[in-house]
């Protein structure tokens, strides 16, 4: 018997539905009294339709009376995280139910909803339990295959290569037996390029030349940079010193094929991935930030430009900032930098950047060695049919038939579940329970114990694992992508003390299986073998590739910038500058700040925006991990898709420079810091491959130029869409560049805004007024930094901002904005109109507007390095350029808040 | 003796560590307490003498924020509370979470465990809300916890999608002729003020906290926790607060506490 509850909270149209199985009517009652509804502003019913609150008619379900209601809820099988809470609150109540399920009641309208997890309710479901048997495992005959054949199987499902599949196929012909359908998934996905890296590992001929494999370069020069590093490029996060035997952590993944088909979950369980990824260095770290990078097309695109299969971008941006604050807000961890970029390629393949930052003691910033007899447990979240494929799917090019076929790639985070997991893991670590510590993310359960077995070789009981529900093959438990997962090696007398852990957190765990020392990954499901693999051909058995990789010269998006455009008179400079104010890679982000979070943990001691009125916005977050202690972590990020698209390497230079230059212009220590690179590009065609190969070679200019290491880094190298109607569009091969650092005494810094009328204002750095992608001098940068970096220690620079899109002139008006003053600008080059519009509008990363007292503490900052005189800060909040124009800094700031307080519906 | 303080946790809490640091600071003796150790005995009410409900999503705040936390309270640990509120020398103070909490308990804003007089909703931007805002005292509510900071605008960071004051009209006349309101969403002339983002909720008479009749249970949806150290404040480099507005409320906590006699 399901009892069915309605409540309505006054103001609103829509009614919450309860459903509760296995209880009385009486019951249901006192559920809906004590648990459900709150009669101050909330109205019940109890299977029966509810009237509505303040005496409007009532009226019954399925539309007489003229009003229609249509029911949308989860799919049956999708985790409602709602249903673990109301039966923990009913039990309180002494009330046992058997199931629970919620979904809303919409009235007079159909509201959005994702088919992928949500579904109309057409009919009063007769039970919420949910049956099945689980399923068989198959034998998959391969060893006679044909090439054909072998394709056939790899095919949407696989996602292997001839050669890869060739190679499986001698394997069991040399074992003499049939693969498994789990032995075949797990081969899937550990050679997928998601989890493989093939692209990275590859060795390559670029233009007809021979050049190592790009992951190779990238080590070999930062690994000459290690004064800092603790572990790199060996953990799920690269690891830093930081003060008094700790340890500080980052890790930048990308979410991109899950978020573009379901944003909201996609951009839910990327946060939540990346979580589990500072988690799950060394024996456990704790959570300190968290990022999000954005990358769209622009939000005006036209429907027809829309390719089929794929979601606008407005929408795409609602319902990923929805998905990181709802996910990041509940773990606690503060969202507090990121960025949202705009170019027309990103509109069949979005990208979805997500960073996180932790501490951890150093003794356990490094995983011990797994000895047989060892543990293998897992914890967190059941284990569903949700994101199964995921690791292959995301290694794939996306088409027009994406969104159907892989629906089950979608998957729905609960955060709570995976924020009292953390709570209990920190403990047990801290009580010295951890060997190592892994996380279940793309390729499920495959993955992580592959992973860890890989010296030693394992062997687990698949049936052991918790489950959601009924009804899945072995396989599928295997890979699934379910999050909040996490698997922990213990030795076997520490079991006892870490089962108590996690009862007091409310956390559930099973015992998986153990190390022994066959070199082999061995799964059974109830004492049946069905995977029996060698590690060694596991992990080593994928056929080394060599790439061809192409400059194709004739590339479309060159010389982009309109000549002849030079404003005329006062009138059109405003305009123009308007223009680039309300761009939407230069307005203001503050309706999406505003909703993550980045208060939590006390820690923040530079947040992302200050000012007169709080916003004005800053470059870098600055955090005091202690609370009683002054050492800082600074954290930022820099890219630039549009000049990467034009030019990959002088783009990824840019990026880096900026990056850098972010972290600088708040006070950071350019050679304390340590670097994350992520490679965003399409599908490694020939041409992708070469603009990858000029990317890294950025990257090692960059670590050279500075040296400091990348210590942590991804690529994701899948973003080509093919639509039916032989569309291809490929995003912009994009470098995210991601910096952190440690600074002893947190308080050193300074934000962005004005501080003082009759400032002197100085534009600090070499200005490149020649190239579409400016060159960044990466010579003179390390002098200009530590310039800034000792001006701010000295108490000398009294606010400081890096140049980035929207140019010099944009840099300017947001300090305006935050010191709630104006500026006059007398000394500006008027013998070129060009020039003024070059100058005004330059881009070049690296190049910093600074306030300082006067003249003389500028000439003595800035000896070694051009830098410009531009005027001083006045009262008046005017933008007054002699000569050029007057322009109201509060008009400007109006035409910059609103493109986002628009689609955020603010007013 | 340092008084101890019990700051409590259940899934999903999340600014426990703040909440202990800033009771440390003002010089209590704060221990971290899961609330299943509450319930199985392994911990007791009676040696704490401050109970502090911090912020976070206890429970993924399902159903509506702070319930599922409440009626755990009140099933399980209701005479222990009751017992610990009858004695003269105990504190609670509800933060946020913590606030949902306490009015879901119906210990604030009439002591009566187990039945709600009052909520805290959705805010009227319909959305979480990250921001600093300016707060002042009523300095008709007697509670001992209020000592230096009458007079001035305190600044205090907000960070919550369900703060909404809300309750009925005679609740609300009764909540106000009682002096229960602690502090209100103020503009820059220190004015009470509906108007958001000054009001960030839309709460009725911009009331941003309350107190029981006592002055002993104090819940408020900004985090004075969160502003224990200067450097916590956005604007501290323009000078534009002298010291971190959070801390008295604890050291007077603290204060009363010690001095207070069972």
């Amino acid at each position: 018997m399901i009892q069915k509850v309605r409540v309505q909270t006054s103001g609103q149209q829509n009614i919450k539905v309860y459903r509760l199985e296995g209880i009385s009517e009486k019951e249901a009652k006192i559920l809906a009294e004590k648990l459900l509804a709150e009669k101050i502003n909330q109205k019940y019913s109890i299977n029966q339709p509810i009237t509505h609150l303040g005496g409007v008619k009532a009226h019954p379900p399925g539309g007489l009376g003229g009003v229609t209601t249509v029911e949308i809820s989860y799919k049956p099988g999708v985790m409602n995280p709602e249903v673990a809470s109301i039966m923990k609150a009913a039990s309180d109540l002494g009330i046992k139910l058997l199931a629970a399920d919620t979904s809303v009641e919409y009235t007079n309208n159909t509201p959005i909803f994702n088919p992928l997890t949500e579904h109309i309710v057409t009919e009063e479901p007769k039970t919420l339990i949910l049956e099945g048997k689980t399923g068989k495992t198959k034998i998959i005959p391969i060893r006679n295959c044909s090439d054909e054949e072998l394709m056939e199987l790899s095919k949407d499902k696989l996602f292997l290569n001839l050669e890869e599949m060739r190679t499986i196929q001698k394997y069991f012909q040399k074992m003499e037996k049939d693969p498994t359908d789990l032995e075949l998934e797990t081969l899937a996905q550990t050679w997928s390029e998601h989890s493989g890296h093939k692209t990275f590992k590859a060795g390559l001929i670029v233009d007809g030349k021979k050049k190592e494999p790009l992951i190779k370069r990238i080590k070999k020069e930062a690994l000459k940079h290690n004064k800092n590093i603790v572990s790199a490029f060996d953990d799920n996060s690269g690891v830093m010193d930081f003060y008094d035997g700790f340890a500080i952590c980052g890790k930048v993944e990308t979410h991109n094929a899950p978020s573009a088909i379901e944003p909201y979950g996609g951009a839910m369980t990327g946060s939540g991935g990346v979580f589990r990824d500072i988690a799950g260095t060394g024996k456990g770290a704790k959570n300190i930030a968290s990022t999000d990078i954005f990358c769209f097309a622009p939000l005006d695109l036209k429907d027809k430009d829309l390719p089929a299969g794929c979601l606008p971008p407005k929408y795409l941006l609602k319902r990923v900032v929805e998905g990181v604050r709802d996910y990041g807000n509940r773990m606690g961890i503060p969202t507090n930098n990121g960025s949202v970029h705009f170019h027309q390629n990103f509109r069949a393949r979005p990208s979805v950047i997500v960073g996180a930052y932790g501490i951890l003691p150093k003794k356990y910033a490094k995983k011990d060695k797994p000895e047989k007899g060892d543990l293998i447990i897992v914890v967190g979240g059941r284990t569903g049919r949700d994101g199964i494929h995921g690791a292959t799917f995301s290694s794939g090019e996306m088409t027009d038939k994406t969104k159907e076929v892989n629906a089950s790639a979608v998957q729905i985070g609960n955060a709570i579940e995976e924020k009292r997991m953390f709570d209990a893991l920190l403990e047990a670590r801290d009580e010295g329970l951890i060997r190592l510590i892994q996380d279940v993310g793309g390729g499920g359960f495959s993955s992580a114990v592959g992973e860890i077995g890989e010296e030693l070789g394992v062997s687990v009981d698949m049936s052991k694992a918790p489950l959601k529900y009924h009804g899945l093959a072995p396989w599928e438990i295997w890979v699934s992508e379910s999050q909040e997962r996490m698997v922990v090696v213990l030795e076997r007398k520490n079991l006892k003390a870490f089962e108590l852990i996690c009862k007091k957190y409310n956390v559930e765990y099973a015992l998986l299986g153990e190390f022994d020392d066959s070199k082999k990954l061995k799964v059974t499901f109830n004492n049946k073998v069905v995977c029996d693999l060698d590690m060694e051909f596991l992990h080593h058995g994928l056929p080394k590739k060599i790439l061809i990789a192409k400059n194709i010269k004739s590339h479309p998006e060159r010389a982009k910038r309109v000549e002849g455009s030079v404003p005329k008179n006062e009138k059109e400079w405003i305009k123009e500058i308007n223009k680039i104010v309300s761009d939407g890679n230069v307005c203001s982000k503050e309706p999406i700040v505003r909703m993550y979070d980045h208060s939590v943990q006390g820690t923040n001691d530079l947040q992302p925006f200050s000012g007169v009125s709080l916003d004005g916005p800053n470059d870098s977050p600055v955090l005091r991990p202690f609370l009683d202690k002054k050492y800082g972590v600074v954290i930022s990020h820099g890219l630039n898709p549009s000049f990467n698209n034009i030019d990959p390497y002088w783009g990824s230079i840019w990026a880096g420079a900026e990056a850098l230059s972010n972290f600088v212009a708040v006070g950071g220590d350019y050679k304390n810091a340590s670097l994350i690179n992520n490679y965003i590009c399409p599908f490694p065609d020939e041409e992708t491959i070469w603009a990858t190969d000029q990317m890294v070679d950025a990257v090692v200019d960059l670590m050279k130029a500075f040296k400091i290491p990348v210590i942590s880094g991804k690529d994701s190298l899948s973003s080509t869409y093919r639509g039916s109607d032989g569309t291809i569009i490929k995003i912009p091969p994009t470098l995210c560049m991601s910096v952190f650092g440690k600074i002893p005494d947190a308080s050193k810094t300074v934000t962005a805004d004005f501080k003082k009328t009759g400032s002197t204002i100085v534009l600090v750095g070499k200005v490149d007024n020649k190239n579409v992608v400016p060159k960044v001098d990466l010579k003179l940068l390390p002098k200009t930094f530590e310039a800034i970096y000792q001006g701010i220690q000295k108490n000398k620079i009294l606010s400081c901002h890096d140049v980035s899109e929207g140019g010099v002139i944009t840099a300017i008006f947001e300090m305006c904005v935050g010191g709630n003053m104006g500026v006059v600008i007398d000394t500006w080059e008027v013998s070129k109109p060009t020039s003024q519009v070059e100058s005004l509008f330059n881009e070049t990363a690296g190049t910093f507007i600074v306030e300082v007292k006067d003249e003389q503490v500028a000439k003595q900052l800035f000896s070694k390095m051009p830098f410009k005189i531009l005027g001083k800060t006045q009262e008046e909040a005017m933008i007054n350029l002699d000569k050029l124009f007057n322009v109201a800094v509060r008009d400007l700031k109006k035409t910059w808040q609103k493109p986002m307080r628009r689609l955020f519906h603010e007013t | 003796m340092k008084p101890k303080v019990l700051v409590l946790k259940a899934d999903g809490t999340n600014r426990d560590a703040e909440m202990a640091y800033a009771f440390k600071a003002a010089g209590g003796d704060p221990e971290v307490v899961h609330v299943n150790l509450l319930r199985s005995g392994q911990r007791k009410m009676k040696d704490y003498q401050v109970l502090a409900l911090p912020g976070g999503f206890a429970y993924g705040d399902d159903i509506v924020s702070g319930k599922i936390l409440a009626i755990e309270l009140t099933a399980f640990l209701g005479n222990g509370m009751r017992q610990f509120i009858e004695r003269k020398d105990t504190v609670i103070l509800g933060v946020c979470n913590g606030f949902q909490v306490l009015v879901r308990t119906g210990l604030l804003p009439f002591r009566k465990v187990g039945e709600m007089d009052v909520t805290l909703t959705n805010n009227d931007s319909g959305h979480f809300e990250c921001r600093w805002i300016k707060v002042k005292l009523n300095e008709k509510n007697n509670s001992p916890f209020f000592a230096g900071l009458d007079n001035q605008i305190i600044w205090l960071p907000v960070a919550h999608g369900e703060g909404k004051f809300l309750t009925d009209e005679k609740t609300l006349k009764k909540v106000e002729e009682n002096n229960l309101v602690a502090f209100r969403y103020v503009n820059e002339k220190g004015q009470p003020t509906q108007k958001y983002p000054d009001n960030p909720n839309g709460a009725l008479n911009a009331i941003v906290g309350i107190t029981d009749t006592t002055g002993r249970i104090l819940g408020m949806m900004p985090h004075p926790e969160c502003f224990v150290r200067i450097e916590q404040h956005p604007n501290w480099r323009r000078g534009s607060v002298e010291k971190p507005q959070g801390l008295p409320l604890f050291e007077n906590i603290v204060r009363f506490v010690k001095e207070a006699k069972w």
